[in-house]
């Protein structure tokens, strides 16, 4: 075997593992020869808020990574490359109604074997809307927040984070889906 | 997103995490997180396939009820493709010497135009 079948990504694809990008990521960067790959976030604590009421009587808000679309960020549809320019660098509201016209091209998606042309792979409002009219959930939140990818901790800790804490609070969510992309 | 699940759950608010990186946001620890093992961009279901997008949500919702302790991960049932070969695109770390200045060349100028729109505020 050569070292190439010994990689992680050859055994993750064999034996059908879930990826590891953790590992892969890391791997990536110090190949490209930067000596300082990004450290995720570990916690072994983790908290745990008990949902305090059926579903059906809840008020769920939707939170999401994706970015509102700006005409002149540059490229931004399926497929497009990777674009900081799309990035965001704030914590932003929108309404669901009418439906944003959210997109994912300034983060790292998988370019090769997806193309972000249907927006419901990345952001699940209309099936939220569905779960809501269906009495699934109580209510959808008639905004939704959209948080910044910074590859700040610092920023999404102290600043991002309590600021949807806050928003939350305003708008009187009882529980919240978010999504990562 | 995984550190704002968090920061709601300390503060009393339920989260479900829907994602395709299993080991970042297990890595990150979360209370509630449905697991797609999908191509990432693909946390909510296949493009397109609007049954499975509704089954996705749908088991989402089923665990922000059903858990009753942090670090609960869902997997939901389905394949992105026959084969897993999939995975093993994403960062390849084969790459040729030409590969590797046109992706070091590319990574500077997105850092740099990032760095510009934190420092514009």
């Amino acid at each position: 075997m050569t070292s190439i079948d010994n990689a992680p990504e050859f055994i993750e694809a064999t034996l059908d593992l879930p990826v590891r990008y953790l590992d892969r990521s890391r791997a990536y960067y110090l190949s490209l020869g930067y000596d300082n790959p990004y450290r995720w976030a570990c916690h072994q604590d983790s908290p745990f808020a008990p949902l305090r009421k059926p579903l059906r009587e809840c008020r769920v808000a939707l939170v999401t990574t994706a970015a509102p679309y700006n005409p002149e960020a540059g490229e931004q549809g399926p497929r497009a490359p990777y674009n900081a320019r799309a990035k965001f660098t704030n914590v932003y509201t929108m309404p669901v109604e009418p439906a944003p016209d959210l997109r994912i091209s300034h983060v790292g998606y998988d370019r090769k074997h997806t193309s972000a042309e249907d927006i419901n792979t990345y952001l699940p409002l209309a099936r939220m809307k569905e779960a809501a009219v269906a009495g699934r959930v109580g209510q959808l939140n008639p905004r939704l927040y959209g948080v910044p990818t910074l590859r700040s901790q610092r920023l999404t800790n102290e600043r991002d984070a309590p600021e949807i804490l806050s928003l939350c609070r305003q708008e009187g969510i009882d529980a919240a889906v978010l999504v990562a992309t | 997103m995984s550190l704002v699940a968090r920061h709601l759950e300390a503060n009393g608010i339920p989260t479900v995490v829907m994602g395709c990186a299993r080991d970042i946001v297990e890595h990150c620890g979360v209370a509630r997180f449905l697991f797609s093992d999908f191509p990432l961009g693909n946390s909510c279901g296949k493009p397109h396939d609007v049954e499975m997008q509704r089954a996705t949500l749908g088991m989402a919702l089923d665990l922000l009820e059903s858990a009753s302790a942090p670090r609960t991960t869902v997997q939901t049932p389905f394949r992105w493709a026959p084969e897993a070969a999939w995975k093993r695109d994403f960062y390849r770390l084969d790459l040729t010497p030409e590969q590797i200045a046109r992706a070091r060349e590319e990574f500077d100028t997105q850092k740099a135009t990032l760095k510009e729109k934190l420092d514009a505020g």
